[in-house]
């Protein structure tokens, strides 16, 4: 936008200063108007040198411009005031310049720096909204400078670039003269006027060579300052690299790349313009030059600083947008399959192309390989080049998408079958770290480059059952890593600092179930690992994260199965909040001993892979308070019954048969159908009168109470859930069933003997719009398997035998 | 080589010579220094010297004759109107004067300097008017201070430079330049008054301790610098990471072994020594010069671009250990310092540019000066000549001008 335009729309306290300026100024605020173009499309500076005739023809020009602008005006009245103000100016220039018109070119080249000044002191307060940038986000202050800084440097490249034509014009005068007048082989020692054309030359010589030694100092200028704001450009992306890696982790951050790109771009463009202005510079040194010529020395030095900042720039610019992932698995890139798909994209953020020239990417695996015993190698199958796709759209830019890939891996020469166990390296296969590279050859505006740039190391797995263990090392590379190149990072992998490792956790929850972890989970998960609570300084070995565990699987195995548990069933209610999820035993004695009777919580079972289970509280009359726990639901069990319905009709036999539900205040105290009522299935109203083959069926849960009997009822319990889960051994507990069952006014905390006094089933009962249900429906629920699981004592001990 | 002697002092006698009378127009060889139509040849192909000390500089420079000293005095430590006048005003590069533009501004810059600069005595005659280095650098900066133009040119100041030895047109180092510029100002200024206090505003006192191992007899000897070298990389060759430890490792001891043993007079004959320097005072205006060289292999010395930042504010009682100091708490109470200026090299060590990045005093704003092109920067851009190891042609500080924060 024009400065004046610019100026005018100052706020009222800086435009006071823009009034003050032009007050005691001999240019008057009018004739600044009505030329405002002109006047700044002049290079005054140069004009205001001693000796300049182009101050002359300037002064002139504007006399003029003023003169066409007088005659332009409408005989009419509305303009009566300017009309006479401006000849009133026109006849005050004339008279006070006509002497020294470099004088009037000096106080022009003052005035607009004043005013520049005045608006770069009113950009800084933020008081003048940037009219063309309509970006409704707010805007960082580096982010401001950064804006501010390509502006600047737009108008000093563009000053710059008036500067060479100036240039241009004194060289083509001189040029002129010189192969008019300049005739060195005859004797004109007596010739006068030769020596007048000569001293001439030499006159127009030296301003040319001034002129020279300005435009090089402008862009020395121009490239210290690109420095500073590609130092800048490289700040940002730096973030932006760290918030991609973050992502990928499942942090929910922003990685969008189009601001980054409209900056890359706008400071590519002015180093590429520079650099044309470079070599028309240099062709005019071609045409003359002299001795001392400031471009002889200067130019090679400054075409060097230029194509070291344009080739860094664009080295830079060039980077992987989308890091390998494989559609099926969105939220866990860098795990690629073999023979499964996967896409990878990267982004030259400098949007610059030779339309004729096309350009090709090309992707390698491991180019340079560790040099690891076993370490696999690997084909990519599809097309390892691509042609990058050209979109008009900023938001499309330059890009090279490779959508289809698929891994294969390479076999060892004459290996046979048993080769793979002496192949074997010292990594497991999903330690083992791969990268995919990207080549570009670049060609812009006769600057060649071959850019590279690299994903984030990845993990290749050829089985699904892989996929968590190697996430685990995703997550451990980009956690840990300080080189994002590092394929043998595990070799020795660094321990997690807690309170990182809490914070990529909770991500994982974040991503996956769209809540993280709060602080009191943190607090029990950190208790679970390391025995106490969590000073700053522990940290977590990577075997003891994926590796070892005490109880037979490792903590992140433990980990993932809860996660997998969230996705696949619990999703809203973690969402929601009303999972407390990660409870010790002993916090959860402390939250509930103070509740009422039949509050309750939800937990994740500690003892087994992705289980969940409540625990709720119960006063007896007399002695402490007893809790009790279901034996957990897995994934099989959730999947036939969502965990808001088992609550709803979880019941619990007493010996009298008579059922009850246990569960009736979420803790701390919502009522249970509360809490959950809108997470309840709907319930088709079995209408009774009408005639239907079947009525509908409805699975519950039951518990049966057996503190004092003698027989032992956890077992039909396993044996059931041992025949729908089909595999008994995942139920604790089985052993140590028929032991002698503990009272239940002593709550046994030992989670074996827990689960034992117990029992769970799993009835099927049917339609059953309330309850308790009518009677007539009796018939009906004994037709079905129910009859099977008839919540008795006598039927379940002969089941189990 | 740059001449040296009486005989070999004809070129640039010569040269001068020319620079002045020369009337014929030679264009396409032409070399142009002058305003007013009066042009100049200059075919005298002058070489950088290498190492030039002021020592040789001293022995061939002939000192004219007494003036008679002025009695322009004034009060210390209060600054008149016109010390207080330092717009940042351009220089032209009149060829290859970036270098000494650069320098100038520095100079120009501190109002501490052109407060002595303002009182010197005006030699009488003509010509001395033209050789004496302080009254061509006081006539300059009346000039820029006293013309609305953006620039001006440093013409006469290059002239008087040549009398004295410092030629033109050619590359020249620095820290080099700006020793030579320094004692020539020194000497020149007739007043010891003046002279004292350019000595104050600039120069550093250390204390150099040789220590024989074998019978710790200890010679200590003290001397002043204008600048502190300091080297960027250590003893065994691996980069210093900030400016503070460039610091630590210039005052660090160092063992005089094996080749290097030295004589000791005590014990007769070649033993292990140790070598230190302790600091014994800094100046008003502390020079610290980065020794941004790396001498490979052969004889080829390429520059380090490697990042190395300098802070604005630097506390010298927190770089140095107690050990490396030698002064009083009075005078280390006072070694609080702030960046003032910054001379920074972009380039290679054979061919480059030199631009100033300056702290106005009086306004408080930074100013990078690159020749006639003056613009206000921010600090930012200064933070940009830390230097970059993957931009070897960027621009680098070379010299750092720290300003006591609280003048005594």
């Amino acid at each position: 936008m024009a400065q004046w335009q610019e100026v005018q729309q100052l706020p009222p306290t800086h435009l006071e200063r823009v009034h003050q300026l032009y007050t005691n100024a001999a240019l008057p605020m009018t004739v600044r108007q009505s030329l405002a173009d002109w006047i700044e499309d002049q290079d005054w500076q140069q004009a205001a040198e001693p000796f300049s005739s182009h101050a002359r023809m300037l002064f002139h020009s504007l006399l003029t411009l003023l003169g066409e602008q007088l005659g332009s005006l409408g005989p009419g009245d509305e303009d009566f005031m300017l009309k006479h103000n401006l000849r009133k100016a026109r006849i005050d220039l004339q008279a006070a310049f006509e002497e020294h018109p470099e004088n009037f070119a000096n106080l022009v080249a003052n005035l607009l720096q004043e005013e520049r000044c005045i608006l770069r002191r009113a950009q800084a307060k933020g008081q003048v909204e940037a009219p063309p940038a309509p970006s409704t986000a707010p805007q960082s202050s580096q982010e401001r400078e950064i804006q501010q800084r390509l502006a600047e440097f737009r108008t000093a490249l563009q000053e710059a670039e008036r500067a060479f034509r100036h240039m241009e014009d004194l060289q083509d005068t001189f040029d002129f003269s010189y192969k008019m007048y300049y005739l060195p082989g005859q004797d004109h020692s007596h010739d006068p006027q030769y020596a007048q054309h000569v001293q001439a030359l030499q006159a127009k010589l030296q301003s040319l060579d001034r002129q020279r030694r300005e435009v090089v100092a402008q862009i020395q200028q121009l490239l210290g300052r690109s420095e500073t704001l590609r130092d800048f450009l490289q700040q940002e992306l730096s973030a932006w690299r760290e918030r991609q890696q973050r992502s990928c982790l499942g942090a929910p951050t922003d990685t969008c790349l189009l601001q980054l790109q409209g900056w890359f771009t706008a400071l590519g463009e002015g180093l590429f313009q520079l650099l044309q202005l470079l070599r028309a510079v240099g062709e005019l040194r071609q045409k003359v030059t002299y001795e001392q010529d400031p471009l002889q020395s200067e130019l090679p030095l400054l075409e060097k600083r230029l194509q070291e900042q344009l080739t860094c720039l664009l080295q830079s610019a060039f980077v992987v947008e989308q890091q390998p992932c494989m559609p099926n698995t969105p939220k866990r890139p860098l795990v690629l399959r073999t023979a499964n798909k996967f896409c990878t994209r990267a982004r030259l953020l400098v949007r610059l192309h030779d339309r004729n020239h096309r350009m090709e990417a090309n992707i390698h695996i491991d180019r340079d390989p560790p040099k690891t015993r076993g370490f696999r190698k690997f084909n990519i199958l599809t097309s390892s080049s691509k042609t990058v796709l050209v979109g008009d759209s900023p938001r499309e830019g330059l890009v090279c998408d490779f959508q289809y890939l698929t891994l294969k891996e390479q076999k060892g020469g004459g290996s046979g079958k048993g080769s793979r166990g002496s192949n074997e390296g010292p990594l497991a296969v999903t330690e083992e770290l791969h990268l995919i590279t990207f080549t570009l050859a670049y060609a812009y505006c006769g600057l060649e480059l071959k850019l590279e740039t690299s994903t984030l190391p990845f993990v290749i797995i050829s089985n699904n059952n892989q996929l968590s263990s190697a996430w685990a090392s995703v997550l451990w590379f980009n956690m840990l890593s300080p080189n994002p190149k590092d394929q043998q990072f595990f070799s020795t992998p660094p321990p997690a600092p807690w309170p990182r490792l809490a914070e990529v956790l909770s991500w994982q929850f974040q991503s996956i179930a769209e809540r993280g972890l709060s602080r009191e989970h943190l607090q029990m998960l950190a208790e679970k690992l390391f025995g106490s609570k969590p000073s700053p300084e522990s940290a977590l070995p990577w075997t003891k994260f994926s590796k070892d565990g005490a109880a037979g699987f490792s903590f992140w195995a433990w980990l993932d199965g809860i996660l997998a548990l969230l996705h696949d069933h619990l999703k809203q209610l973690w969402k929601d909040g009303l999972i407390l999820g990660f409870v010790s035993r002993k916090q959860e004695k402390k939250l509930l001993k103070v509740k009422r009777s039949g509050t309750f919580l939800i937990r994740f079972s500690e003892s087994m892979l992705g289980g969940v289970t409540c625990t709720w509280v119960e006063h007896p009359e007399s002695g402490p308070p007893a809790f009790r726990a279901v034996v957990p639901y897995t994934a099989a069990e959730l999947a036939s019954l969502a965990l808001p319905d088992i609550i709803r009709d979880y019941q619990l036999l007493a010996e009298e048969n008579i059922p009850e539900n246990p569960l009736l205040f979420l803790y701390p105290d919502t009522a249970r159908d509360e809490a959950f009522g809108p997470y309840y299935s709907q319930r088709h109203e079995g209408i009774l009168t009408k005639k239907k083959e079947y009525l509908n069926q409805r699975l519950i849960r039951v518990s049966s109470r057996q503190p004092l009997s003698p027989v032992c009822c956890g077992c039909a319990t396993h044996m059931s859930r041992g025949a729908t889960v089909g595999s008994p051994g995942q139920c604790p507990g089985v052993i140590g069933h028929c032991a002698p069952l503990p009272a239940v006014s002593s709550p046994p905390m030992a989670p074996r003997c827990s689960a034992v006094s117990w029992g769970e089933r799993r009835v099927v009962t049917s339609p059953s719009s309330t309850e308790p249900r009518p009677s007539n429906n009796e018939g009906t629920r004994w037709e079905r398997e129910g009859a099977m699981w008839r919540d008795d004592v006598t039927q379940r001990s002969v089941m189990s035998r | 080589m740059r001449p040296r002697g009486k005989a070999e002092g004809r070129p640039w006698l010569r040269a001068l010579e020319v620079l002045r009378n020369c009337p014929s127009v030679i264009v396409h060889a032409v070399l142009l220094m002058s305003q007013r139509g009066r042009h100049q040849e200059s075919k005298t192909k002058l070489e950088i010297s290498p190492s030039e000390t002021m020592k040789a500089e001293e022995e061939n420079y002939k000192e004219e004759d007494k003036e008679p000293k002025s009695e322009d005095w004034r009060p210390p430590s209060v600054f008149g109107a016109a010390d207080l006048k330092n717009r940042a005003v351009g220089l032209y590069n009149i060829g290859q004067t970036c270098c000494l533009n650069s320098l100038l501004q520095v100079f120009f810059m501190n109002i501490h300097f052109t407060k002595i600069l303002r009182r010197i005595s005006v030699p009488v005659c003509g010509t001395q008017k033209k050789n004496n280095v302080p009254y061509q650098m006081l006539l300059l900066l009346e000039e820029m201070q006293r013309g609305k133009q953006k620039a001006v040119s440093p013409r006469e100041l290059a002239i008087c430079l040549l009398a004295h030895r410092v030629t033109m047109f050619v590359q020249y180092d620095a820290a080099q330049l700006f020793l030579t510029l320094w004692n020539l100002l020194k000497k020149q200024m007739k007043n010891p008054e003046l002279v004292e206090k350019l000595s104050d505003l600039y120069t550093i006192g250390v204390q150099e301790h040789l220590a024989c191992q074998i019978c710790s007899s200890e010679t200590k000897r003290n001397s002043s610098m204008l600048t502190l070298p300091v080297p960027l990389l250590d003893s065994g060759f691996y980069m210093l990471k900030t400016l503070e430890e460039c610091l630590q490792c210039f005052f660090h001891p160092e063992e005089l072994t094996g080749h290097n043993m030295c004589f000791c007079e005590h014990c007769g004959k070649k033993t292990p020594f140790r070598q230190c320097v302790k600091l014994v005072h800094l100046p008003q205006t502390l020079t610290i010069h980065l020794k941004r060289f790396c001498f490979g292999r052969s004889a080829y010395i390429h520059k380090i671009s490697s990042c190395l930042p300098f802070p604005q504010d630097l506390d010298f009682n927190e770089v140095l250990t107690e050990q490396q100091c030698q002064a009083y708490d009075s005078e280390k109470a006072a070694w609080q310092y702030e960046l003032f200026a910054v001379v920074a090299h972009s380039g290679s060590t054979s061919c480059g540019h030199y631009c100033a990045y300056i702290r106005s005093l009086t306004e408080c704003k930074w100013y990078c000066f690159n020749d006639s092109l003056v613009e206000q920067v921010s600090w930012d851009d200064v933070k940009s000549t830390y230097g970059h190891s993957d931009l070897s042609w960027g621009q680098t500080a070379y010299l750092l001008f720290y300003m006591k924060k609280h003048p005594q």
